[in-house]
Formats: structure tokens, sequence, C-alpha cells
């Protein structure tokens, strides 16, 4: 049995202590992972409890990350709740495994804590890796402090063992900006984290060893397609799970959490939209511009997959310009977030004009000013009725100004 | 540990892995994995690597095994099983077990692509970490799911797919791996090698009843003869298994604790290696007077290699 | 053969996470419909081993030996008291023409001969060979 951790109604923890405690308290049966940085001290923190005997699951301390997610794989389908943590390099490595545990429809929960991909190497916050598994049939969950790292992920198992989604979740804080900067966190006391998430239900487990099953088979033709459609539609589908364990969350935390947050967007003329950090910095930005007579608001998918294009698009209805702020180089094209948010107005018969930023690469600072000129470019782009200003341009890079249309 | 009787009491067993799979005619890998599943009475949870085994006993909507099974990837096998051994620790402490009345067993099945080569950083991690488990690996020296490509399984000479005899190449010029060394270094408390067949049904299945109810990781790389990729006829596969074992191209022997080796079986008259190599067509060319040499290294190599053996034995260390 | 009609299910309609259940009465060691058990490979063959009850030996190497578990076995037990594994016949749903089980087969006329597909099993054991003619 594991021991009770006392914790007090404020403590200050940084996203990787937040992570570390809503996975303890989620009574993890077995957690495979391995150590990088900036994820790093999740793993420790969770070596640390269970030496001290707050956790009584498994620890397997695997050889890379590959099998860090392998592990997990083989130990979710054998039935029990699974998790584990990593980084850009470390997740890279296991996006094959992503792919077969999405496909399998196994619950597994990971904290990632988002740095930039190699090369060149560089271990600071952005959202290259988030980015790169967009396609691997997870849902993704986006934490832009370590009040949310920490609320977010004990959501995260609630989705994710729900008989409707039996999908596996990440969730996402930025590295070294959220996952090493302590912030006062508001945490559930253990008994009401382990209720809010209940107990893990299993389906087709393998230990069941009386009823057998077969995990992994290979479809080729005749069926690839239906399995991947049918996987599909189980993510598109989890929108309402999804606002349900938020409303849950809300009458157990006093905490609001929405498919999509907003932040002054109601009788905004122009937005920003922008995930992670870079959020509450852009706050104090739109702020500043409010008070100089710019009406401008900001919108960030706290969900990211499944990408609720519908609600982004309702929230920009009234926008006449939106900037898209991604923290990823698109490498031969506009930006991610650019991209969804255009493909959301477009099917929904909506137009803005708008542009794409490129900022806070490899943790590059991204401050007030930054987002404050951001925000007026944009203004002009309104202003003019049509875009006046490049389509892709980038915040704070050191040079000669680069920009693409 | 079941008691590995004779073969009469032996064929009472149930079989847990079924016809009706697509793997060639005259297999060996379905010979070698009836066997490991039947010689324990345990329940089992099984992983598999991708490759010929995995791929033609589970085409959906159809799978060949009474038994818990995962397949993952090529390289995770070892890692798969770990889990799995992981989740049944953690759920007996916790005492929230499925089925308390039974003892559930861990096997890790893999090719020798998915061992010797791209999943050997998950095998080895997964037996160093101690998890309880046994790893086969079925070796028919070369990946023959994709098409015969060579491994480092491969022997030197052999021609495969990506090391064809040509006019200026005599096919594979590296020697085989010695995995079971490498994996008995690492200090799994049981380590074998072993064949299919009838002559040594009893070897391998007593090896397997042995190493699945040792407690920690253990291994047994078993020879796979495969009539599409060695290029002889699917009746010949026992025979072929049999010849590497009298020409000591394979010999049998298990290591316990990493160190204390047995040779389990040896051979009246050990005879010489043309005898495997001739019967199959991937060593065809070998026999060309100006690949002759190959023949002698074999024959130097495979001597050296049971000479080293059996003084390991007598040395008892 | 083709995977039959009744098994190519629409999208709505497959198994969760391609998982398969191996059986559908666990208890009573029934396979479900998922099972390679229930599936055909006799289309691969082009001839068939005929198994000869009268000159059989039950050394059940036969058994040990087939890759596809073809062969049936019955479990007696011996004067002696245990129990053994007799043979009864072959699954010739399960059966790939492969000719291990003739390959190693023991007895001096050998119990378990190729023969072509087409023939009727009758005939194939009144044409074997006979003492004499070794």
């Amino acid at each position: 049995m594991a021991q009770k951790y006392e914790l007090k109604s404020k403590e200050v923890w940084d996203g990787n202590m937040a992570a570390a405690h809503a996975l303890r308290q989620a009574e993890v049966d077995v957690v495979a992972a391995y150590p990088i940085t900036p994820s790093t001290p999740i793993v420790q923190n969770y070596s640390q409890f269970l030496a001290d005997g707050y956790v009584d699951g498994e620890f397997v301390m695997v050889e890379s990350e590959h099998s860090a997610m392998s592990a997990c794989v083989g130990a979710a389908a054998a039935g029990g709740r699974v998790a584990t943590a990593t980084s850009s390099q470390g997740y890279a490595l296991m996006v094959e495994v992503l792919y077969q545990a999405s496909g399998m429809r196994l619950p597994i929960v990971m904290t990632v804590v988002n740095r930039a991909l190699a090369s060149p190497l560089n271990i600071h916050g952005d959202h290259s890796d988030l980015y790169l598994g967009r396609d691997a049939g997870w849902i993704h969950l986006i934490a832009n402090n370590p009040q949310e790292a920490y609320d977010m992920t004990l959501c995260a198992f609630k989705i994710a063992e729900d008989e409707r989604v039996r999908l596996p979740v990440t969730t996402n804080q930025d590295g070294f900006l959220v996952s090493h900067t302590a912030q006062v966190v508001e945490p559930l006391q253990d008994e009401d984290a382990q209720k809010f998430i209940g107990e893990y239900k299993a389906l087709n487990p393998m230990l069941d060893t009386k009823n057998p099953v077969t995990y992994g088979a290979q479809t080729e033709e005749e069926w690839h397609f239906e399995h991947k459609a049918n996987q599909h539609k189980a993510l598109m589908d989890s929108f309402p799970v999804i606002e349900e364990v938020f409303a849950e969350f809300e009458k157990v935390s006093g905490r609001k959490y929405n498919l999509v947050e907003d932040y002054r967007l109601d009788d905004a003329d122009i937005a920003l939209v922008i995930m992670g950090s870079g959020y509450e910095t852009a706050m104090l930005a739109v702020d500043e511009a409010r008070k100089e007579g710019i009406k401008v608001g900001l919108l960030m998918p706290r969900v990211f997959r499944p990408f609720p294009y519908n609600e982004i698009a309702k929230k920009l209805a009234n926008v006449k310009a939106v900037a898209a702020l991604d923290r990823s180089a698109p490498m031969g094209t506009t930006g991610a977030l650019y991209n969804e948010v255009a493909g959301a107005l477009a099917a929904n018969g909506q137009s803005a004009i708008m542009t794409n930023y490129i900022y806070g690469l490899g943790g590059r600072d991204t401050t007030v000013e930054h987002f404050l000129e951001v925000i007026k470019e944009t203004n002009k782009n309104a202003e003019a009725g049509k875009r006046v200003t490049d389509l892709q341009g980038f915040v704070n890079l050191r040079g000669p100004k680069l920009s693409f249309n | 540990m079941k008691n590995i009787g004779n073969l009469k009491e032996f064929a009472c067993t149930p079989d847990r892995f079924q016809g009706g799979h697509r793997l060639c005619p005259g297999c060996a890998h379905s010979m070698i994995v009836r066997e490991v599943v039947n010689a324990t009475d345990d329940d089992l949870v099984i992983s598999t690597a991708t490759g010929c085994l995995e791929v033609c006993t589970s085409i959906y909507p159809y799978t060949s095994w009474d038994v818990s099974w995962i397949h993952i990837g090529f390289e995770n096998a070892a890692a798969a099983i770990a889990g799995a051994e992981a989740m049944y620790s953690a759920l007996s402490r916790k005492d929230k077990l499925y089925n308390d009345d039974r003892k559930v067993k861990f096997v890790a099945f893999g090719g020798d692509g998915g061992t010797y080569d791209i999943g050997f950083q998950s095998l080895s991690g997964a037996v160093e970490r101690g998890h309880d488990f046994l790893y086969v690996c079925l070796d028919n020296e070369n990946y023959a799911n994709t098409g015969g490509q060579r491994s480092s399984a491969t022997p030197i000479g052999a021609h495969t797919s990506t090391t064809p005899r040509g006019r200026v190449s005599y096919g594979e010029k590296q020697k085989k791996k010695d995995l079971t060394m490498i994996m008995a270094a690492h200090g799994c408390p049981y380590v074998a090698t072993a064949i299919p067949g009838t002559k040594h049904w009893k070897d391998l299945a007593t090896k397997a009843a042995k190493a699945i109810s040792t407690v920690g990781p253990t291994f047994i790389n078993a020879l796979s003869p495969c009539t599409t990729e060695w290029k002889f006829k699917p009746e010949e596969t026992v025979e072929i298994a049999d010849l590497a074992v009298e020409t000591c191209a394979f010999p049998l022997y298990e290591i316990e604790d990493g160190h204390k080796l047995t040779i389990t079986y040896r051979p009246k008259n050990k005879i010489p290696i043309e005898e495997y190599l001739g019967r199959q067509g991937r060593f065809s060319h070998l026999f060309k007077p100006e690949n002759k040499w190959i023949i002698e290294e074999w024959q130097k190599n495979v001597d050296a290699y049971w000479e080293y053996l059996q003084r390991r034995e007598e040395a008892g260390v | 053969m083709a995977t039959p009609k009744e098994m190519l299910t629409t999208w709505d309609k497959i198994q969760f996470g391609a998982v398969l259940p191996s059986f559908e009465d666990p208890e009573a060691k029934k396979r479900s419909k998922f099972h390679s058990y229930n599936y055909k490979v006799a289309d691969w063959r082009v001839e068939k081993p005929v198994y000869n009850r009268e000159l059989c030996i039950d050394c059940d190497f036969c058994w040990v030996a087939c890759p596809d578990s073809c062969f049936e076995v019955e479990e007696v037990v011996n004067k002696r008291g245990k129990k053994q594994a007799k043979i009864v016949g072959i699954n010739y749903n399960l059966c790939k023409g492969c000719g291990v089980c003739v390959e190693v087969c023991p007895t001096p006329i050998k119990s378990l001969l190729m023969f072509p597909e087409q023939i009727d099993n009758e005939e194939a054991l009144n044409q074997w060979p006979k003492k004499e003619d070794k």
C-alpha cells in the first residue's frame, strides 16, 4: 500500500514536480521511462517517491525511450495503468511505437516536456516534438504553467481510460520555461485525486489468461483502411468526453478548462493563436495593446489533438485578422497552427486575414515587446482590410529581417 | 518445472500453437514454437518481434495462438515482454491479479533479425534488468520475412539477397555472431542452444521447460533451418537441423549462471562440414574450385569452436 | 483460401484495436472464428500425406515434427498405467503437404507416405508398398 503524501493546499512546484506528483497520485501500475533533459526530473522525482514508499507500482528503468514506450505498450496490453515521460530526441526515438500504441487503443499517459529537435542539438523549449507526434493518434493536451501541467496530467488518465475513448494521451509543457520554473500550484489531496481518476478498468487484458487475446495483428489492403478509419473516428468523437472530464475536474478543483481557451477575444478585431508558456506572456501584451486602443484577443487550443476546428472557427467568427504563432520551424511551408486554423476557418466558410510567425525556437526568449510588435503588425492588416504584412515572419531572430510570402 | 517424459507422454499435451498459419510448408519456426509453448503447463503471455512468425500467425482476422500474445514492432519483443512482466509484478504486489490461482510465465520470440541486430538493445536491456522471462531466438540466419537479406547471424560464404554470390563475390564475408555466448556473458541464469526435430526433441523440450521455470532472464538460441532461404526441399528441414548438430556446425549446449557450460549432445562420429553445406542451395557455390578455401575455413572454425566448448566444459569455469 | 465473405466486416464492426480473442468459449476450449484453426490452408497442397494405422507404432515423431499441428492424437493409457498419445488421423484443413512427417516416420515400411492430392485415401492404402516389394 503506497504511503499518503501530505500536501499543503498551496505548494511551490515546477512543471516537472507537478507532473511527477500527478503521476504519483494516479497510482500508475507500471512506469517505464528513460531520462532526457528537460523531463529528467519527472523520472527522478518519481524514483524518489518510489524509494520513499509513496509509490507501490513498478518502475522499469529501460535502456532507451523506444524500449520505454514498448514496455509501456506491453504493460498496458497486459492490463493495467501505464505512464511515461520524455522530450524531443526521446520522443522522436519512440515515434514508431506511438503509432503502435494508439493503433492498439491502449490508454497510456505520457507527460512530454517539449524541447527542440536536433540538429543542431538544443535542450531548451520549443514545440518541434509536439508537432512531430501530431498524426500518431494520441490525444494532446497543452499546459502553459505548472498548475496546468498537474491538472492536465490528472485529466489525461481519466480521458484515456474512458470506455468511449480508450486512446493514449500526451500532456505537453514547455521545456525549462514551465518544467523548471517554480510557481504556486494548488494540488488535490491524494484521496481526492484518486477518487477523481477512479479505478483502472481493463479491456482485453493479456494477463487474464483464461481469455487469451492477440494484440498487434497484421492488416493488409483488405483491412487497414477500416481499422484506421475506426481509430480516427474514436479521436474525433472524444471531444464530448474531454469536456465531461474538464467539467468534473472543475467540481473537484474549482478550475475550469475548455477545449479552446481564449483571452479578451469576445470583442476583438484581431487575434493571436498561440500555445504554451508564450500564451501567458502574450496575455500581458494584449493588456498593453488594449490600453493603446487595439482590440486584440488570444486563442489557444487546450486540446491540440483532436483539433477543435469548429470551436476555433466559432471563436474567430468576428475577428478580422489572425496571427498564428508556431514554436517550431515548419521547414518549407507555413506553420502547423497557421495551417490548421486556416483550415478551420475555410471549413466554416469564414475568412480572416491570416499571417504566420515563427518564434521562440530552442528556448529563444519572446517578450511582451515582441508580442506587441506582432499585435501591431496584425492590426495593420485588419485596418487595411487585406494582408499588407508578410505571410510568414520570424520573431526575435538575430540578423536581417527574414520573411516569406 | 514440467516433467518432460518420453515423446508418447509429451504428445498428450494439448497444442497451444495451432496450424492454419501461413508459415512456409516445412518451416522450422513452428516446430520450435510448438515445442516451447507445450513445454510448460503454466499460463503464458508471449511477445513476438516482427518477422516470419509474427506475420504468418497474426494475419487479421486470424490468430494461431491459444495464449495471450502481443506483437509491437521489430526491435521490441524483449521490451514488450518486459513491460508485461512488470505489470504482472505490479498487479501481484497490489493484489489485483485477474486470476489469482494461475501462475503466468513470459516468453518472447524473435528471429535472428529481431534478436541479433535491431532487437539486440532491447534484449540486452531486458536481460540486464533481470525480468523473469524466456527469450527464444528463432535463428534462420537471415531476414527471411523480407526476402532473405543477410543478418549478423548469417554465416560466412552464405548466399543471401544482400550478399549474393556473383562474379566477384562469394557471398557473406563476415562470420556468424556468437550471440549465445554474449547472452551468457550478461549473466543470465540459463542460456542454451537447441534445434527442432525428432532426434533432439527432448533436448529442446527439456531446455525450454528448464528455461521457463528458471526465475530470471533466460535465453534459448534455436537454429531454424529455412527451406525457402537456405534452399532445400521442405521435407528436409529436420534432416538439415540434425546435420548441423552432427557436423558440430551448431553444437548443442547449455550454460548456467553465465559460466557453467555443459555440452548436451556429443555426436558419436563428427562428420565433415561438406555434408551440411552440400545440402543447402545457399552454399552450392562454395563447392567451386576457387571457393574450396571457404569450406576449409568453415571446417577449421567449426573444429576450433568444438574444441573450445569441450575445453570449457572440462575446466568447469 | 481467401478471407471468407462473412469475416470481411465493415469499419464500424471490426475488432476493437484489432485485438483478436482466441476462444469463443474458453472453458470448453472452443476456438473462436478468429482462430486460424478454423482457417483452411489445404489449397496449398499438391500432394498429401496418407496415414496407415496398421503400420504405425505411435512413436509420435510425426506429431512433434509437423509444423502445422496436423496430427490428431487421442490419449490412451498403456499397460503400465502411463498415458500415451495414439495417432488417430491428419487434419487435412491444416496440412500444407510439406512432407516432413514422411521423412521422420521411422517404421521400416513408412506409416506415412505422400500421394497425389486427388487420390482417395482408401485407394492410397491399397497401393501401399508391401514387405515383399522391399
